[in-house]
């Protein structure tokens, strides 16, 4: 569909504290980020840039519209991007950290387990799992594409990912995986639910960035606008 | 991508009534195993990795399905449905697509949807024939199709489970070894870590808990960590027993105060793995590594050299055979004897057909013993290929 007027699409965090820090960085920069018409509504402007359509999405959400262009720009965790684009390299850039939404992506395990400390000793003692539980450990994480390719990388390969959109933590003692891939930011949850993190099991230490989309359309005049948004976000 | 023109999909029907009619003539029964599979079995089965290429998805009533990633195991499930006993003995033949995502895009050498065309041969006591039936009804079977130029490439997990069996060292080490077989650079790190257990690796468990354990009382040791997590607040969780992680910190202890690995064996099985040779070669060149050491695999050898022969007695040309101790690493599930059929047109990135023996895959199906299983299946899009001539 071809606009009148092209314009930059910036893509923001829809809710939550990812919102309100992200309109914090942007006012300290001078860019006042406004819903328009309807408050509840899904898009906005920033005050000053006519250039500029804002699109007000989930932080997930934010990752699909970077990764097939339909965001220019936008603010998202390093986590979701990694996770959501295969190739991300080559799909977006990350422009800059925004010094918010910090959250370590980990592997953990029970505490109950004090001969297991790395992911080498998951390794040792998968054969005898295998024999004993008749299946390999299964991982509970949301971070399906994060973990295969963090697990394979340490060669760690027989394991099986259960999806799970919630409560992570919850599911060893629930018995339905043996350990878990999740995010922590003081690892406070994890220690309540009676998981530790093991030694080299940090595979990301993720926040909120800012991300250009190398695949949208962009054109002299959105350029122009991006390159505003970027002085005067000091990149 | 497959079947795309209607030129390339009569071209694959001819050339797949013809594999079929030569695997019909060969005594397997023709069957057509289910498209959609429950994903567990994939997934449990074969592991994480091939998840990644497998496409999986979650049906209205929520359960786990997928497109069937090769017909192996399908083969092996409808198998089960049909025998009371897994062990019945049955020999099936297959034409049919199968799935695999690929991670690089699907091109005509790599598609995500190709056609498979296989036997399977269960509950066959005579390994080593019906190993080497299965590699001539698929080179009769490509040849009745068209193709004349072809390399074989096999390999024995028969010959390196021998040697590691009697080469001397706890039974715990060969399970590792075999474990990390698949894995070259995980293997090279085992076998010099079991050359070298002095250094061990730091643990959430004192020293001196370790050394109080003893591996000859199971049951007192089992107390003795008990207690340490009581004093400590931590509470039983999860999957592992007491059981589990008391057996693991013993078989630790054992590590730690067995001699390690000689540097004479670990050597040897370095040896053995680099061992590259045409396949009627192969077997001499083993006999020399073995040469002093007073280890005897005998059997194996003989199995190796039986199958061989068999092969040359049907007619198979063995000199374009070669055999590579390392073969087989990425497939998992194979159990001994495994091969590859390479077209020179398309090269050993692209083999044609491949298979072997398959052994624990039943009872890791749900069979409650293993079951002889021996099969192999063509790539039907890389054999038209080749047959035309290359891509």
């Amino acid at each position: 569909m071809a606009t009148a007027v092209e314009k930059l699409v910036l893509a923001v965090p829809s809710k939550g504290r990812l919102m309100e820090q992200t309109a914090e960085v942007f006012a300290k920069a001078g860019l006042e980020l406004r819903k328009v018409g309807n408050v509840r509504g899904y898009r906005g402007e920033v005050v000053g840039l006519p250039a500029v359509e804002v699109a007000f999405v989930s932080a997930s959400e934010i990752a699909r519209y970077l990764k097939t262009g339909r965001a220019h720009i936008g603010i998202t965790g390093e986590d979701l991007i990694r996770e959501q684009i295969s190739d991300w390299e080559t799909r977006v850039e990350m422009l800059k950290p925004l010094g918010f939404g910090f959250a370590d992506v980990v592997v953990a395990v029970p505490q109950f387990w004090i001969d297991v400390r790395e992911i080498a000793d998951l390794d040792e003692i998968s054969p005898a799992f295998r024999e004993q539980h008749g299946r390999w450990f299964r991982v509970a994480t949301k971070y399906m594409n994060l973990t295969r390719r963090f697990l394979s990388s340490r060669g760690l390969t027989d394991f099986r990912i259960v999806e799970s959109l919630g409560a992570t933590e919850g599911t060893p003692a629930a018995g339905t995986a043996d350990f878990i891939v999740d995010i922590t930011t003081t690892g406070e949850t994890l220690r309540a639910n009676g998981l530790k993190i093991l030694d080299d099991g940090v595979i990301l230490k993720s926040q909120a960035n800012l991300i250009a989309s190398r695949v949208a359309p962009w054109t002299p005049r959105i350029r122009e606008a991006e390159n505003e948004i970027l002085a005067r976000l000091g990149v | 991508m497959a079947a795309e023109t209607a030129k390339q999909f009569e071209a694959l029907e001819s050339q797949a009534q013809r594999l079929m009619a030569s695997f019909i003539k060969a005594g397997h029964e023709a069957v057509a195993p289910a498209i959609i599979q429950p994903a567990s079995v994939f997934l449990d089965v074969i592991g994480e990795t091939l998840r990644a290429r497998t496409y999986v998805f979650t049906d209205p009533d929520g359960d786990e399905l997928c497109l069937r990633p090769d017909l192996t195991v399908p083969t092996c499930r409808l198998h089960m449905e049909r025998n009371e006993d897994p062990a019945t003995k049955a020999r099936y033949c297959y034409n049919g697509p199968a799935f695999r995502f690929q991670p690089a895009g699907s091109t005509s050498a790599h598609p995500r949807e190709f056609r498979q065309a296989g036997i399977e041969a269960f509950g066959n006591l005579d390994r080593e024939k019906a190993e080497a039936q299965t590699v001539v009804t698929l080179i009769e079977a490509m040849k009745s199709a068209g193709l004349n130029g072809w390399k074989l490439r096999i390999g024995d997990l028969g010959l390196f489970r021998a040697l590691l069996e009697a080469a001397e060292m706890p039974s715990r080490w060969r399970r590792r070894l075999m474990h990390q077989f698949w894995r070259p650079q995980a293997f090279r790190t085992e076998l010099k870590r079991l050359t070298m257990l002095a250094t061990e690796v730091p643990r959430d468990v004192p020293k001196e808990l370790l050394s109080s354990l003893d591996p000859e009382r199971p049951a007192d040791a089992e107390k003795a960590i008990a207690r340490y997590m009581d004093e400590r607040r931590i509470e039983p969780q999860g999957t592992r027993s007491l059981a589990d992680i008391t057996e693991n910190l013993l078989s630790i202890v054992e590590d730690s105060r067995t001699q390690p690995l000689s540097a004479d064996t670990a050597n040897l099985l370095t040896c053995y793995i680099g061992v590259v040779a045409p396949a009627r070669a192969a077997g001499a060149r083993i006999k020399d590594i073995l040469r002093d050491k007073n280890l005897d695999i005998g059997p194996a050898l003989d199995a190796y050299h039986r199958r061989l022969q068999m092969l040359a007695d049907a007619g198979i040309d063995v000199i374009r055979a070669d055999f590579e101790a390392e073969f087989g690493r990425s497939l998992e599930y194979y159990t001994g004897f495994v091969f590859e059929i390479v077209a020179p047109e398309l090269g050993a990135q692209s083999p044609i057909a491949g298979g072997g023996r398959y052994d624990t895959l039943m009872r890791q199906c749900g069979a409650e013993s293993d079951v002889a299983a021996v099969g192999g299946a063509i790539h039907t899009e890389r054999l038209l290929a080749a047959i035309a001539g290359g891509v």
